[in-house]
């Protein structure tokens, strides 16, 4: 069971026990319990009064804060996985395309190769550090909320410039990348994004056509997800 | 919620005890819970409006107006998206709609300052009698320029001026030209420099299909399993195209590659098998490939029973005679000469013939050769034998050097021997042809094809051309042994359409023009697949510079043509030219300015706006011209049957001697482009460049003692130049090469001016030097 899972079950053991607290605690009455009265709990004796108090502390403030804590957890862990993306049917394209063997796009030769290994979608769309993460997560929530209110129109795009400290992460220092005269000519305008690795390294995803329901290219695309390979 | 003692507000209808509850039972007043309520629903509508300003509000791109757009540089034609801000090009990328999908080079990247570059030409000037040039009108410059061709042509006939084009010039612009100089001034002293890159391509398509310009597209390589790349180096000259071979690669990791080049280029570096044939004998493959494949039983017979004739350059042969011929070419005959096993010509052979689809990609190493038509017309007999043409990857396909070169000077047929859309000047019924649609009278065009480059440029040394009009472009250093033309253009009154004040030709000029560049004007380019794609103005030209549509219109009226030429704009001369290929296999009549304006460029023949152009020709149900049922009709020659000719090898007139043991050859690298007027000023591109430098093969060096940096001079029989040498193994024992970017190293001065007999292209890449130590590093 990988972590993931194990904070899963932990999150819903917390909160089950956190409703049972909550329950037990909203049907005492506090006022007739009676201080001298104790309970026994194994290794400790409480009075029953300090026993609900603790009670009601838990389940009304430790286990929703705890509940709280590891949901996050689980969410910012989900997000990076690629499945989380293809949640939203106008990532379909994109994730159908990054999982299509027979696919020459960035994004699939990056999946196929196992170049990026796991969470191919947010190995490219989160940026450096903290803050980077903190950025996608932010992204994603605002794709959430565009999605969920639906101001979006297909087929979506790309807004802005994709950042290229995404590259660099696996590839600066590379000799295949340091090697070549025409990188170090740009190299500045690299660094500070004016000029994108994309221009002379292609299409990271599908065509606008593909990425566009109703069109033959979409619907060839879309035949991968019954398992049909594009051939050629 | 509601509890008594819960200290909250209690709000109206929540079941309070009291509809006024008193001081004492709250803190809080219904009042002040408005308030609350309405600061929330306030800071919530703020939020939230800002947030919609900024997510549905601005623009995709940081708030730049995106064009789309084409670069200027090489025959890829690479769409690509202009981005602007405030009247100034801030960003360039490629269009993701385009051919190219997105993919340009570090070059059409840094097209974002080409605009800006210091040094623009931005008044005429006129040259004074003590050789200083200074500023002057635009009416006294172009005034001069049509006096002096007035009294050349009064001395000694129209035949005494001539134009000077370029593939870089809009279609519009060299349509003109042509019509302005063969229509108005009636003479055929019209050229280009394209004639220096892609004369045989043309005149081999030609031969053999009967119509110019490729039959195939770049679309073809993404269904090639096996490439053949000969005389080419994509990877440095064309790399969205490399880079889309290298995709198709990964994609199918068998697609198999063969590089055929006397260097070890980064294409050879990155091919499956590479053959480095001793320089100028690659016909001796191309033709022990054809005995290999009839030989050997690889020949597609049923395709050539359709569709192939044989020809042995005179008449009509058979196929036993054409194998006959080929008898002196076994691989085991020719592999001493070409320098390359007879093992390895018939393995390339096999996987030429047996691919699934084979595609052929070839450029100035086929071009600017002796035999530069024969080696063009050889590479599509290959394909001809072996049925490797009409089916998608499978297309003998000649690259391009320049972003108009096909559509701008072949299809316009501005060169000396053509008229537009694939007609020749020696040919009564091209001309009268094309004397109806310029409702022009019958005799007006000159029977006799002018002079192709070299030889215009031979003319001004001889003093039969006195005067010229030189436009984008930049002979003085582009030439071979170009010294000598140096010198002719000195002895010739020449005017020259300039974008930089200090290009080597604008020091030569006796009229500077200054010209506007790439956005700054509009025109159609027509790249190497035969697409051809809306330029539009984006910039005005800086100071009083125009385009050279412009300049073209005004020399005509000065010269007294100006009903000949009654388009005066781009989209005019646009109309015009589309309405007249109509009557061609060329047609385009589709292509509406409208239609180019919105769409990612079209390919001809497009004869009607419903066609979405054409992919393949010689195709049936691609090609309009392809009637219903015949599968493939090369519909250019009289009997539909494309002609594979019989090629002898013969020695380049570029032979190693003991006076000049080594062979030189040239070419271009990745982070310039052609003279470098453009790229070498980009600081970018010039620092990743470097200096130009010879590359040498450290066998040839270690004996004349020389190492990396040290001063060497290259002597041939034309010229001399001395540059910094830079050992490497890429470089085939032998065999020297150096590119021609660079004005410090003027690599051209040395380089032969041996022309194609058919085709008039110069044979850059072959020529016998010598070579010596000058200083140390």
């Amino acid at each position: 069971m990988d972590l993931q899972r194990v904070v899963q079950v932990l999150a819903t053991l917390v909160c089950v026990a956190g409703i049972i607290g909550a329950v037990i605690v909203a049907r005492t009455r506090f006022r007739s319990l009676r201080p001298a009265d104790s309970i026994s709990l194994g290794v400790v004796t409480l009075s029953t009064v300090a026993f609900y108090k603790l009670l009601a502390f838990a389940g009304l403030a430790a286990a929703p804060a705890a509940a709280m804590v590891l949901a996050n957890y689980h969410t910012f862990e989900g997000t990076h996985e690629v499945r989380a993306c293809n949640g939203c049917h106008v990532m379909r394209p994109m994730v159908v395309d990054l999982m299509d063997p027979g696919s020459d796009t960035l994004a699939a030769r990056h999946a196929k190769n196992k170049w990026i290994p796991q969470d191919q979608c947010y190995g490219c769309h989160s940026d450096y550090g903290l803050s980077g993460s903190m950025a996608a997560k932010a992204e994603g929530f605002r794709h959430l909320v565009r999605y969920t209110t639906g101001f979006y129109t297909e087929p979506i795009r790309f807004r802005g410039h994709f950042d290229n400290a995404n590259c660099f992460k696996c590839h600066a220092g590379t000799e295949a990348f340091e090697s070549r005269k025409s990188h170090q000519d740009v190299r500045q305008r690299l660094a500070s994004n004016d000029v994108s690795c994309t221009n002379c390294h292609g299409w990271a995803h599908p065509t606008r056509a593909a990425r566009t329901p109703g069109s033959a290219d979409y619907a060839r695309l879309m035949q991968n997800v019954l398992g049909k390979s594009r051939t050629q | 919620m509601g509890a008594p003692n819960s200290g909250l507000p209690v709000l109206p209808g929540s079941g309070g005890p009291s509809e006024e509850p008193s001081a004492s039972e709250s803190e809080l007043t219904r009042r002040d819970v408005i308030r609350m309520l309405a600061g929330v629903g306030g800071a919530s509508l703020l939020g939230g409006g800002a947030w919609s300003v900024l997510e549905l509000g601005i623009a995709p791109g940081a708030g730049l107006d995106w064009h789309k757009s084409v670069c200027r540089f090489c025959g890829t034609g690479c769409g690509v998206m202009v981005g602007m801000k405030d009247g100034r090009i801030v960003d360039v990328r490629g269009d993701e709609l385009a051919h190219n999908r997105g993919m340009t080079c570090v070059k059409g990247t840094m097209l974002r300052v080409l605009n800006r570059l210091p040094g623009r030409l931005t008044r005429p000037r006129i040259r004074r009698e003590d050789g200083k040039l200074v500023d002057a009108t635009w009416d006294e410059a172009m005034g001069l320029v049509a006096r002096k061709f007035q009294e050349a042509i009064s001395r000694d006939g129209p035949d005494a001026v001539a134009f000077y084009g370029s593939g870089q010039l809009f279609i519009e612009e060299s349509y003109t030209a042509n019509k302005l100089f063969k229509a108005g001034i009636r003479t055929n002293n019209v050229d280009s420099n394209a004639r220096l890159c892609m004369a045989s391509a043309a005149s081999g398509y030609t031969q053999t299909f009967g119509k110019d310009e490729p039959p195939g597209a770049y679309e073809d390589i993404d269904y090639a399993d096996c490439f053949f790349v000969i005389g080419a180096n994509p990877f440095e000259c064309h790399p969205p195209l490399f880079e889309r071979i290298q995709r198709r690669r990964r994609l199918h990791p068998d697609t198999f590659v063969i590089c055929v080049d006397p260097r070890r280029t980064q294409t050879a570096e990155r091919s499956d098998l590479h053959l480095a044939p001793i320089p100028g004998t690659d016909l001796l493959l191309l033709n022990a490939m054809a005995q290999v494949i009839l030989a050997d039983r690889l020949a597609d017979d049923k395709f050539i029973d359709a569709h192939v004739r044989f020809s042995d350059g005179n008449a009509t042969v058979d196929r036993a005679a054409y194998e006959k011929f080929l008898a002196d070419y076994t691989p085991e005959k020719v592999e001493d000469r070409l320098g390359v096993a007879a093992a390895t010509i018939r393995r390339v052979a096999y996987r030429f013939a047996q691919s699934r689809a084979t595609m052929s990609l070839w450029t100035m190493g086929l071009n600017q050769r002796f035999h530069g038509t024969y080696l063009n017309s050889m590479v599509s007999a290959l394909h001809l034998l072996t049925g490797q043409i009409g089916r998608p990857g499978a297309t003998p396909f000649s690259l391009t050097g320049q972003c108009n070169a096909c559509g701008g000077v072949r299809d316009t047929g501005a060169l000396a021997h053509l008229l537009p859309n694939g007609r020749m000047v020696a040919n009564p019924k091209h001309r009268q042809e094309v004397e109806t649609l310029w409702g022009v009278p019958s005799g007006t065009i000159s029977p006799t094809p002018g002079p192709d480059a070299v030889n215009m440029f031979r003319a001004m040394e001889e003093g039969k051309v006195q005067a010229a009009l030189v436009m984008c472009t930049n002979p003085a250093q582009s030439l071979p042994n170009a010294v000598r033309y140096q010198r002719a253009m000195k002895k010739c009154f020449l005017a020259v359409a300039e974008i930089f004040e200090d290009s080597e030709t604008a020091e030569l000029a006796d009229v500077l023009l200054p010209a506007a560049l790439w956005v700054e004007k509009e025109g159609v380019l027509g790249q190497g697949e035969r697409r051809y794609q809306l330029v539009t103005k984006l910039l005005d030209p800086p100071g009083e510079a125009r385009s050279d549509l412009q300049m073209l219109v005004d020399l005509a009226e000065r010269l007294g043509h100006g009903e000949l030429i009654q388009a005066r704009t781009s989209a005019q001369v646009w109309d015009e030219y589309r309405k007249f290929s109509a009557s061609s296999y060329y047609n385009f009549a589709g292509m509406t300015r409208e239609r180019l304006r919105k769409e990612r460029g079209l390919q001809w023949p497009c004869p009607d706006e419903s066609s979405p152009g054409t992919v393949r020709r010689y195709v049936e149900g691609e090609d309009p011209f392809v009637p219903k049922g015949a599968g493939i009709a090369f519909y250019g020659q009289p009997d539909r049957r494309a002609v594979v000719f019989q090629r002898p090898y013969l020695p380049s007139p570029a032979q190693v001697s003991a006076e000049f043991p080594l062979l030189l050859t040239t070419g271009r690298v990745l982070e310039q482009w052609h003279t470098g007027t453009m790229t070498g000023r980009i600081e970018e591109l010039h620092r990743g460049s470097g200096p130009a430098r010879f590359e040498i093969h450290p066998s040839d060096a270690w004996p004349l003692g020389i190492a990396s940096g040290d001063r060497i001079e290259v002597k041939s029989s034309y010229g001399s130049v001395t540059g910094r040498a830079h050992l490497t193994e890429a470089s085939r024992p032998g065999v020297l090469f150096a590119s021609f970017y660079d004005t410090k190293l003027l690599i051209n001065d040395v380089v032969a001016d041996n022309l194609d007999p058919t085709s008039k292209e110069p044979e850059y890449k072959v020529t016998a030097i010598s070579l010596r130590k000058v200083g140390e590093a």
